[in-house]
């Protein structure tokens, strides 16, 4: 079976005060085929986020490599990852545009997706009904509480029907409610449409809803003189 | 098969309407205002709105700083959407381009009025767009090349 994604000795370093900052050890190996539900365990500052960014493109490693469907995509854009593979992204920040309304952000993202207008009204209907965000449809994302904002990002990325979700510590602002009903949704998406799910989370209850799961090891510190101190 | 479509990105970000927007058109229109009002007949007129249009560059490169953390916040939404940064410095582009000729609407339409010949009326608009769209996209350039650009997606 052809891999969705699939990552090579990927490693990520940064500057930093105590020295360089790497991430993921001797390299992230993963494989993500179609119809896959992954999910990357880790603690805060492990770079969860950070490997969301390198498959998503929009940041690079220092080794390793990055392929979307066989295709070594390292160094393109997420642009040209998404021609390859329709993908949607929902990030540990909310992302949603300020000046629109939650309603406009949705038709902005499916608009862009090419979905047709005949189709879209229907789908964020949908969408927005699912999250709870009808009676907020006109609201704009700055008067809304982390919750619901977290909640537009996630009615977006399912009103485009993507064949891969990739979605960062997907519980994070939501309630005890909302986050009950997020991960068997997630779950219901992958068996009943087929979706490819690549999740990140701190959580190993969540992390054991997926099909499979990674774990991310401590990141190290490396001194000017190559020496390890420890994490 | 959903054909991805990069207009949306664009057009719905074109027309200028924030604050800054419309207080960069009221600085520059004041300037082309003046230029326009004291320069009566075609000699002197050309080299007083080549001046007046120097104002164009920092206005809109201002204009396009001084919102930097809500516009950080739409680039970071446009990412998200499946936008490229090209599409994202067009939609400046095309604002910023917006912003300098409404603002110098009075100076172009006394162009078209009294001058004779094209170069010398396509020349200045041509100058005008260019100069609003570089000055208000650059800043957005600059941001979406940083390193820290994507930080922005992380808790």
């Amino acid at each position: 079976m052809a891999s969705v994604i699939e990552t090579r000795s990927v490693v990520v370093e940064y500057p930093s005060v105590r020295g360089v900052l790497r991430l993921y050890g001797q390299g992230v190996s993963l494989r993500v085929d179609q119809g896959d539900f992954l999910a990357v365990l880790g603690g805060s500052g492990w770079g969860k986020s950070t490997l969301v960014n390198v498959v998503l493109g929009l940041e690079r490693p220092i080794h390793g490599s990055v392929s979307f469907r066989e295709h070594d995509v390292t160094r393109e854009s997420f642009v040209k990852r998404c021609s390859l593979v329709k993908t949607a992204a929902v990030f540990q920040r909310p992302t949603a545009l300020p000046q629109m309304t939650v309603s406009q952000n949705l038709h902005l993202a499916l608009s862009l997706a090419g979905v047709p207008r005949k189709e879209r009204d229907e789908r964020i209907k949908e969408a927005l009904a699912f999250f709870g965000l009808d009676k907020i449809e006109r609201s704009y994302p700055d008067g809304l509480s982390a919750g619901q904002r977290r909640r537009i990002d996630l009615a977006r990325a399912l009103a485009v029907k993507p064949e891969l979700l990739v979605i960062d510590e997907p519980t994070g602002d939501l309630d005890g409610s909302a986050t009950n009903l997020l991960i068997p949704l997630l779950r219901g998406l992958n068996r009943n449409q087929g979706t490819t799910i690549f999740m990140t989370t701190a959580l190993p209850r969540q992390a054991s809803q997926a099909k499979h799961q990674v774990h991310l090891r401590p990141p190290t510190y490396l001194t000017p003189e190559n020496r390890m101190i420890g994490d | 098969m959903e054909k991805p479509s990069w207009t949306p990105i664009v057009l719905s970000g074109a027309l200028p309407r924030e604050a800054t927007d419309l207080l960069a058109i009221l600085v520059m229109g004041i300037v082309a205002l003046e230029a326009s009002l004291a320069t009566i007949g075609p000699a002197a007129s050309n080299s007083r709105v080549w001046l007046s249009l120097l104002v164009v560059p920092p206005t809109c490169a201002l204009a396009s700083v001084s919102t930097t953390t809500r516009r950080t916040r739409e680039e970071l939404a446009l990412f998200a959407y499946g936008g490229s940064a090209w599409q994202i410095l067009l939609r400046y582009f095309f604002r910023g381009a917006i912003c300098a000729v409404i603002a110098f609407f009075p100076v172009i339409l006394q162009g078209f009025l009294t001058t004779a010949t094209i170069p010398e009326l396509i020349l200045p608009e041509l100058a005008l767009i260019l100069a609003g769209g570089l000055f208000y996209s650059l800043p957005s350039l600059r941001r979406i090349r940083s390193s820290s650009f994507v930080e922005h997606y992380k808790s």
